[in-house]
C-alpha cells in the first residue's frame, strides 16, 4: 500500500497531468506518512521558489537569547584557543617562560596588563558559570521565564566579579 | 471586538442590539468623538510585509499604513482586519476565532511572535507596529506561511492514545486518577499555533530534521499521559542527534508563547526521560 501510494505521489510531483492530480487528490488524505508529506513540502517550496521570511534580522533580542549564543562563541574560543595554545607550546621553539618574559620586556603598564588578563579571564569564567546554569536546566530546574533572567543575571555578576579578581591578581 | 466591527459594518445597527449596551455606547461615543473636529485623528503606522506570489519576480518588501486607533478595535487583528476591509483588500493573512484559541493568526509583531488577536496595539502612535510572518518559514503570501513541515511533524509523533490491548477499545472508558490528570495540565491547552517552534533558532537552521518545541512538548504530553503504553517507543524515536536534541535551551520558546505555557521545560522533562527509560526496561525484564 505504502509503495503504491508512494509511487502514485512522486507520478502527481513529476507530471502535472490531469488524470493524475484527479488520482492524488483522491489518495493523499487517506494515508500519506509523514514523511512523504514533509518530502512534499520541502518539494513543494523550492518548485515554487517561495520567500523565506525573515528570521534572525527582525527577531527581538532577549538576555537569554544573547547569552545563550555568548556560551557557544566562548566555547569555541575556549576550545581554539586552548588548542592552539597546546599546538604553540609544542611547535615554537623556546620554552612558556621565554616568551612570557618576552611579554614582561615590552613593559606594557598595568592597566594593559590587567585589562588583557581580564579578556582572557572572562570568557573562561562566563562559560564555566553558565554551564553550572545549563546542568540546572537539564536536572529540570529554573524554567520559568523570571528564574531564567534571574540566573542569566547571577551568571553575568558572578563572571564578571571573578574575573575581576583573576586579573587582579 | 473585531466581530463587532465587522457586523456593523455590513448589517448595521441591527446587530448591535446583541451586544453589550456598554460596548454600544462606547462605540457611539467614539462615532461621535470622529465626528467632532475638535479630536484629533491618532494615526498609527502599521509595516506589513509583502510578498504576492502572482506577481512574477516580486521581492519582499515592507508595506506602511497608516490606521486611526480612534477608529480601530485594541488588538493587531483588528488593525489588520480594518487595513483589509478599508485600505487594502488584497492584504492577506490567517484568522479565524479573534479570542487566541484557534491559533491561525500567529504571526511576528514588532519582533516576537504572537497571536494577533491576542496582542494589543502599542497606543504610542511615534512608533511603527512591525509585522512580519512566522520567522524563517517559506511565505504563501503576505502573512501565510507554508505550515505544513509543521503539521506534518506533529503527525509523525503519532499523537493519540496507544494501546498495547486494544481489546477493551470502545468499551469502557480509560479512568485516570486526578493526579495522572494533572501532570497534563500545561500541555495539552498547546493550540499548535508554531509562534515557539518558529521563535526557536534550532528550528530555523534544523527545521526539517529537529521537531521544534510545539511538536516536543506534545511528544512529551502523550509520553507522560498515564493511559498510554508506548511511553518507551515514543521515547526511543527521538534518539538520534537532531529530533529532540538540537534544543539548547535558549528558551525562546517559553517566552514567546501567546498561551503561557512552558516547552522549554517538557523539552527539558523528555531529555531527563531519555537518560532512564531504557535502564527501567533492562530491569523490567
Amino acid at each position: 500500500m505504502a509503495l503504491l501510494l508512494r509511487s502514485l505521489a512522486r507520478q502527481g510531483l513529476s507530471l502535472s497531468r490531469p488524470q493524475s492530480c484527479v488520482l492524488l487528490r483522491h489518495v493523499v488524505p487517506m494515508g500519506t506518512s509523514a514523511k512523504e508529506e514533509m518530502n512534499k513540502f520541502w518539494a513543494k517550496n523550492s518548485r515554487l521558489n517561495r520567500p523565506l521570511s525573515p528570521h534572525i534580522t527582525v527577531y527581538r533580542w532577549s538576555i537569554p537569547m544573547a547569552m545563550s549564543i555568548s556560551h557557544r562563541g566562548t566555547g569555541i574560543g575556549l576550545s581554539t584557543g586552548i588548542s592552539l595554545f597546546a599546538v604553540g607550546a609544542l611547535a615554537l621553539p623556546g620554552d612558556f617562560a621565554h616568551y612570557l618574559g618576552l611579554v614582561q620586556s615590552l613593559s606594557l603598564g598595568p592597566a594593559i596588563i590587567a585589562s588583557a588578563k581580564f579578556v582572557l579571564a572572562f570568557p573562561v569564567m562566563y562559560h564555566t558559570f553558565n554551564g553550572i546554569r545549563h546542568l540546572l536546566w537539564d536536572v529540570g530546574k529554573g524554567f520559568k521565564i523570571p528564574q531564567v533572567y534571574r540566573s542569566g543575571y547571577i551568571v553575568i555578576a558572578l563572571s564578571l566579579l571573578s574575573s575581576v579578581a583573576l586579573a587582579t591578581l | 471586538m473585531s466581530a463587532v466591527f465587522f457586523t456593523l459594518s455590513r448589517g448595521g445597527l441591527i446587530v448591535a442590539a446583541r451586544h453589550p449596551a456598554g460596548a454600544l455606547i462606547m462605540r457611539c461615543a467614539q462615532t461621535a468623538a470622529a465626528a467632532a473636529p475638535a479630536t484629533q485623528p491618532r494615526l498609527k503606522k502599521f509595516q506589513v510585509y509583502r510578498w504576492d506570489p502572482d506577481t512574477p519576480g516580486d521581492k519582499p518588501r515592507m508595506q506602511t499604513f497608516e490606521v486611526d486607533l480612534n477608529s480601530c478595535g485594541p488588538m493587531v487583528l483588528d488593525a489588520l482586519i480594518k487595513i483589509k476591509n478599508e485600505i487594502d483588500p488584497t492584504l492577506t493573512f490567517r484568522r479565524s476565532c479573534r479570542e487566541g484559541i484557534c491559533g491561525s493568526c500567529a504571526m511576528n509583531i514588532n519582533g516576537g511572535n504572537t497571536l494577533a488577536c491576542l496582542n494589543r496595539i502599542d497606543t504610542n502612535t511615534s512608533k511603527a507596529a512591525k509585522i512580519y510572518p512566522l520567522p524563517h518559514m517559506y511565505v504563501v503570501k503576505d502573512l501565510v506561511p507554508d505550515m505544513s513541515n509543521f503539521y506534518a511533524q506533529y503527525k509523525s509523533i503519532e499523537p493519540y492514545l496507544k494501546k498495547k490491548d486494544e481489546s477493551k477499545q470502545g468499551k469502557e472508558q480509560y479512568l485516570q486518577s486526578v493526579e495522572d490528570r494533572q501532570k497534563l495540565d500545561g500541555l495539552y491547552e498547546c493550540i499548535l499555533c508554531a509562534c515557539c517552534s518558529t521563535s526557536c533558532p534550532s528550528y530555523w537552521w534544523n527545521g526539517d530534521k529537529y521537531l521544534g518545541p510545539a511538536v516536543l512538548m506534545q511528544a512529551y504530553r502523550w509520553m507522560i499521559d498515564s493511559r498510554d503504553d508506548f511511553t518507551e517507543e515514543r521515547l526511543s524515536k527521538l534518539q538520534d542527534p537532531f529530533s529532540l536534541y538540537r534544543c539548547h535551551t535558549i528558551m525562546n520558546c517559553t517566552q514567546t508563547c501567546p498561551k503561557g505555557l512552558n516547552p522549554g521545560k517538557a523539552i527539558a522533562e523528555i531529555k531527563k526521560m531519555m537518560t532512564t527509560y531504557k535502564e527501567k526496561r533492562s530491569s523490567a525484564v
